[in-house]
């Protein structure tokens, strides 16, 4: 490396070449590399999504991007951003630190964006072969979705007048605004989706006739029958079924209650029930009671609160015996101490009381119905997923079932590789390993009003999330900065390990190597 | 200043350069020719820079280098800060960038004179504890126990580190600073804060060595955030000589030392009752940095320098 | 022109001061302290145009006037013996940097033990360092040598060393023409030389060179050194068109017919020339221009004139070899077809040298001892 000095040019020793010559990469023996590692809401996430990344992009403003990866396993942002109930932020790390990340409110502001940005493809895809998807619940919806971007031909069955399933129906407005469906369906229509709704498979079409009409079918029709109670005075008219009680204020017909107000059951259609009727002319009471104890309430603990925070009257280990009514009006509902002890559920008649009411609400749980199926008379392939294969579940499960059942039907039709259905048992990135010192530049803080703040507070446990600390920490300033994302310059990396060693998120690993 | 404004500065440093990897000495520079400027001039005496500086025909720093010979660093900053302004560079930054060696030790009367003289330029001293680019021998600012190569074992340095900061405040010079990689923010702002004083003014930075100090070249940072977090190595400011301002107050919650002295094998085989005795020596400085620190926030002695 | 009666060291401040220097920086030591401290007295009047800057040691003197000198300015420092002797580092460093700096240097032994006298060793032992070096025999000679050192050095870019005796010509008040600063600064312009260190500019100044780049750094100093005779003839002209004085590399006074000269450097050339009529015919040569060794001129006026013998006069001894300008004058007559005898009159120690020891001298070789040296206890 000798350098060469000309005679009679130089009278003493000056250099003014940079050092960029030697490319002392050569000297490394281990490499660092992006780790990949699991962060705990993605892990948590029900539609296995990305989050740390998606955050990242929405810190840096670059919405476009952020749409980008929120899409890879969530195409309705705007709708799972109000109504998932998140389990991403049970374990977010930041929780350790101030205050966990309001994941829902970054993912609603993505969802807004695409809503306000949706931009008809310009280039019609080469039409693949036609899918029929039977329900337009979130699971048919979604798998509709995934199924037109990737050029096929889909067509939606729906029973009933207007699609959504639960969306539509069983989710009311106060949790999920009417508008933001209204705006995804129309996205989904103007990517060539056929809508045919009004249509039952069963009655009005067989599986038969669309085996032979489409290449594939996908069934969504969800878990749509409600358990009943059994019990006397059942049949009145003040006793409504919660879906259908839901449905009917959903479509611009509810029925009139009469006060006060009685739901029984402790899911969430049943806290839907009663948040919905406390919002009703002419109801100030509503109750509702649950034949276990609190804990054991299968409904989403927020939406608990909410309703308590509201007035609704809560009762719980209580099991409704008799309605007594009169002239086949509802006057009041004898109940029995119930509660649950290894053998299940125990009932002490001799603990009752009795509440007066005007009106009674079961929102006993829902089944599949599976009749749908007894009619295959050859056998031939189906997919299927959402509430008809798992029983009453989530939006946010339906939604990834349905990508993953559009995934399947490419594997099958194009054949791409078969699609995983979870992410693996990898440990999530604990808050303990994270290298919270290095971020000297650290500030406790609540939650911020703006996405964009919000999401700088992500810590990434696992995923680059483009702090600048490795590029801040190399002593041989090989670390590139381009357009906010950072990457090792290979040309120059010691292989130190600086940068693994400091980096906030976990994100980076040193592998053996070049 | 947070981490995206820091790496918005311009850098005045090149990738190729020979340092060791996780070198924090390269680290240093890299942060205080960010924050001196690019109109800043350097003079480097003996010690590792001399050679992560380059061989010429190549450079590592934008910025122009004057090297000098090891004793010498003190008095040639003195000359060349007189000799730039002679020429109208007023406005130049100049820096003077030495070891411990150069500082401590055979530099230290030039260092000397030139804090007494009030000599008008920045003289950095970034500190691996040794003279590191001869392989390691024991300088004054060896700490007391550490192996190097002229103390090898069962041999340990004696006698304690010397106090640079006290000798500098000593002299009464307009501005001394401890400083250290591990948080850049700081460094960064106290350079910002020295470069518009004028005179002398001072920076001992602790500059982790791993071939030296016998660590994993990738703990460079954290050893120097454990060094400040144990409170062997506190931030802190003194302005003439007089007011000591602590720019990171722990009070009661240090880390043990020898946490930071088990993570570097120069301090292997430490037996016990030296560990507690440089714990006890590091808990009195503390006790006297604190002093120093109320004192002022009580009083604040104004004398100024001419 | 008004002559005053100055002192070798003052002679040299004022020379200074007169050429106008950016810096001076400066340790006293005797027998050198008049020179700082004269020119402190100019700079307390307003009359010194740099800064004058009391460092802590010579060292320190050295390295600031190197770090002055690496930013363009034009620099002046003196010093004696142990001092000249610390900055021996720094010496090779300004050599081998080519700084145009200008150094007095008054000679004194350098102990142990401690000894005042004039001693030639601390500056001869300095001679491999790159610096040129100019002996001179009075008060009149510091001050005009100390002027021409400046252009002569800012021409070449090789720093130059003005030497002269201590106590002898540093404390010897001497009627010395002093001339005006106006016409000085006619003679030598402000400092033309490029600044190394340009601030904007990369540059890497002096770092770690390879051996290979060093030979050719070496043989461009020894080459651009070599060219200083010729140079030091064309500012003697010019000087003597200004002040009406001019010297030579070598000057010699040789009556006709004397095969015998003596050759000395400083305060005793000026005692030989003295008395040079009392020395039986015997002839002198002063050496003024040390470094580089004008050996080319003293082969010149040896064969022009026949000499036969040269009997040096070396005030300094290199233990183990002994005097430094015999064995220098060796080496230069070494390629000549008769080269003279070489006796060697060592003063080492700084001792007196009387009329008596010069005529004893020239009596006590015999006449066909090619070599030989005498020693100054030894002569009467």
């Amino acid at each position: 490396m000798s350098p060469e000095l000309k005679e009679d040019t130089y009278i003493y020793a000056v250099g003014n070449r940079a050092t960029t010559v030697n490319k002392t990469g050569e000297w490394r023996f281990l490499t660092p590399e992006k780790t990949g590692r699991i962060s705990p809401c993605r892990s948590d996430c029900l539609l296995d999504g990305e989050v740390p990344r998606w955050l990242e992009a929405v810190k840096k403003e670059q919405w476009a991007e952020a749409w980008e990866i929120m899409k890879n396993y969530n195409p309705f942002p705007a709708l799972t951003g109000h109504v998932c109930f998140h389990p991403c932020t049970e374990n977010c790390n930041r929780g350790q630190l101030d205050r966990e990340i309001d994941i829902p409110a970054v993912e609603k502001a993505i969802g807004e964006w695409r809503l306000e940005n949706y931009k008809k493809p310009k280039t019609p895809k080469e039409v693949k072969a036609r899918v029929a998807v039977v329900g337009s619940g979130p699971a048919g919806l979604s798998c509709a979705f995934y199924l037109a971007e990737a050029g096929y031909r889909v067509t939606v069955i729906e029973r009933s007048e207007l699609p959504g399933g639960m969306l539509a129906l069983g989710i009311p407005e106060y949790r999920l605004p009417r508008r933001i469906l209204r705006q995804e369906l129309a996205i989904l229509k103007d990517l060539g989706i056929e809508f045919k709704t009004g249509c039952s498979v069963g009655e009005d079409v067989s599986l038969a006739d669309l085996d032979r009409e489409f290449e594939r079918v996908f069934l969504a029709t969800g878990a749509w029958v409600s358990r009943k109670a059994d019990i006397k005075g059942e049949e009145s008219g003040d006793v409504y079924d919660a879906l259908d009680f839901l449905g009917r204020v959903n479509t611009g017909q509810p029925p009139k209650l009469k006060d006060p107000v009685i739901v029984i059951g402790g899911g969430n259609a049943a806290v839907d029930s009663v948040r919905t009727a406390l919002r009703m002319n002419g109801i100030n009471h509503v109750s509702l009671v649950y034949r276990r104890s609190r804990a054991e309430m299968p409904a989403f603990p927020p939406e608990v609160e909410a309703a308590e925070n509201e007035g609704v009257e809560m009762i719980f280990n209580a099991l409704p015996r008799e309605i007594e009514t009169d002239a086949q009006a509802v006057k009041a509902v004898v109940f029995d101490y119930s509660k649950t002890n290894r053998d299940g559920l125990v009932v002490d008649s001799s603990r009752t009381f009795k509440k007066g009411c005007g009106t009674v609400i079961m929102a006993l749980g829902q089944k599949q119905d599976l009749s749908i199926l007894e009619e295959a008379e050859q056998p031939f392939s189906l997919f299927a997923g959402g509430d008809l294969v798992t029983g009453p579940a989530t939006v946010t499960e339906a939604i990834k079932a349905g990508r993953v059942a559009a995934e399947g039907i490419r594997a099958q039709l194009e054949g791409l590789p078969v699609p995983a259905l979870s992410l693996g048992e990898e440990e999530p990135v604990k808050f303990e390993e994270l290298n919270l010192a290095a971020r000297f530049d650290l500030q406790l803080l609540d939650r911020q009003p703006e996405p964009e703040d919000e999401a700088d507070r992500c810590l990434g446990c696992g995923t680059c999330n483009s702090c600048g600390i490795c590029y801040l920490f190399c002593p041989d300033l090989a670390v590139n900065l381009s357009d906010g994302n950072y990457e090792i310059n290979l040309d120059f990396c010691k292989g130190c390990g600086i940068c693994a060693t400091e980096c906030p998120a976990r994100a980076l690993a040193m592998e053996g190597g070049l | 200043m947070n981490i995206e404004e820091l790496n918005r500065q311009t850098e005045m440093m090149y990738s190729g350069h020979s340092a060791c990897p996780g070198c924090a000495a390269a680290l240093t520079v890299r942060f205080m020719t960010r924050a001196l400027g690019p109109n800043l001039t350097v003079v480097i005496t003996a010690s590792c820079w001399s050679i992560i500086a380059a061989v010429p025909p190549l450079s590592t720093l934008k910025n122009p280098i004057l090297h000098c010979p090891f004793p010498s660093a003190g008095a040639v900053g003195g000359g060349l800060r007189r000799g730039l302004n002679k020429k109208g560079h007023h406005d130049t930054t100049l820096a003077v960038l030495a070891g411990d060696g150069g500082t401590f030790d055979i530099g230290l009367q030039a260092l000397s004179g030139a804090a007494q003289r009030n000599e008008d330029y920045i003289f950095v001293c970034y500190d691996n504890e040794a003279y590191m680019n001869t392989g390691v021998q024991t300088s004054s600012a060896t700490p007391i126990g550490a192996r190097t190569s002229t103390a090898p074992y069962p041999m340990f340095k004696e006698g304690q580190k010397k106090d640079i900061m006290k000798i500098m405040a000593a002299h009464k010079v307009p501005y001394a600073a401890t400083a250290t990689v591990a948080y850049p923010d700081d460094m960064h702002r106290k350079f910002k804060k020295a470069k518009e004083i004028k005179g002398f003014r001072f920076f001992h930075i602790l500059s982790p060595c791993p071939p030296g100090w016998g660590t994993e070249s990738s703990d460079t940072i954290y050893l120097s955030r454990l060094a400040v977090t144990s409170g062997f190595f506190p931030l802190y400011e003194i302005e003439d000589g007089v007011r000591w301002n602590m720019n990171m107050p722990l009070q009661d919650k240090r880390t043990p030392l020898k946490d930071y002295l088990g993570a570097q094998k120069r301090f292997a085989r430490m037996e016990k009752e030296r560990i507690e005795a440089l714990q006890q020596e590091v808990d009195l400085d503390w006790e006297c940095l604190l002093e120093n620190v109320r004192k002022t926030e009580k009083g604040k002695p104004q004398h100024k320098t001419e | 022109m008004p002559f005053e009666l100055i002192s070798g060291t003052q002679a040299a401040a004022i020379a200074a001061q007169r050429v106008g220097v950016d810096l001076v920086a400066a340790y006293p030591i005797t027998p050198q302290t008049a020179v700082v401290e004269t020119l402190a007295n100019f700079a307390a009047r307003g009359e010194l145009d740099g800064d004058f800057v009391s460092v802590e040691s010579e060292y320190s003197a050295l390295a600031t006037c190197n770090g002055a000198s690496a930013a363009g300015a034009r620099v002046f420092t003196a010093t004696a013996s142990h001092g000249l002797a610390y900055m021996h580092e720094m010496i090779h460093w300004c050599g081998g940097a080519r700084f145009p700096i200008v150094m007095a240097n008054v000679n004194r032994a350098i102990g142990a033990p401690w000894v005042l006298d004039p001693d030639q060793g601390d500056s001869l032992s300095q001679r491999d360092t790159g610096w040129m070096q100019i002996y001179c025999s009075g008060a009149q000679e510091v001050l005009d040598t100390v002027i021409q050192a400046f252009s002569l050095s800012e021409e070449l870019l090789l720093p130059c060393m003005v030497v002269f005796d201590g106590f002898y010509i540093s404390h010897t008040y001497e009627p010395v023409d002093v001339p005006e600063k106006s016409r000085v600064r006619q003679f030598i312009g402000p400092p033309t030389f490029q600044p190394q260190v340009k601030p904007g500019q990369t540059s890497n100044l002096h770092g770690l060179t390879t051996g290979d780049n060093q030979q050719l750094l070496v043989k461009k100093r020894h080459e651009d050194m070599l060219k200083a005779p010729e140079l030091f003839k064309s500012i003697n002209e010019r000087f003597a068109q200004f002040f009406g004085r001019r010297y030579e590399t070598v000057f010699s006074e040789i009556p006709a017919g004397a095969k015998t000269v003596i050759m000395a450097a400083g305060s005793t050339a000026e005692t030989v020339r003295w008395h040079l009529p009392e020395l039986a015919g015997a002839g002198m040569l002063q050496l003024r221009m040390f470094r580089p060794f004008p050996a080319e001129r003293i082969r010149r006026i040896i064969e022009d004139h026949g000499i036969e013998r040269v009997i040096v006069v070396d005030r300094n001894c290199s233990p183990g070899m002994g005097g430094i300008f015999a064995q220098e004058l060796k080496n230069a007559v070494y390629e000549m077809d008769r080269p003279p005898a070489v006796h060697d009159m060592i003063l080492a120690g700084g001792i007196d040298l009387t009329v008596a020891k010069l005529k004893d001298a020239l009596r006590a070789w015999p006449e066909n001892e090619r070599a030989g040296e005498k020693w100054g206890v030894e002569l009467e």
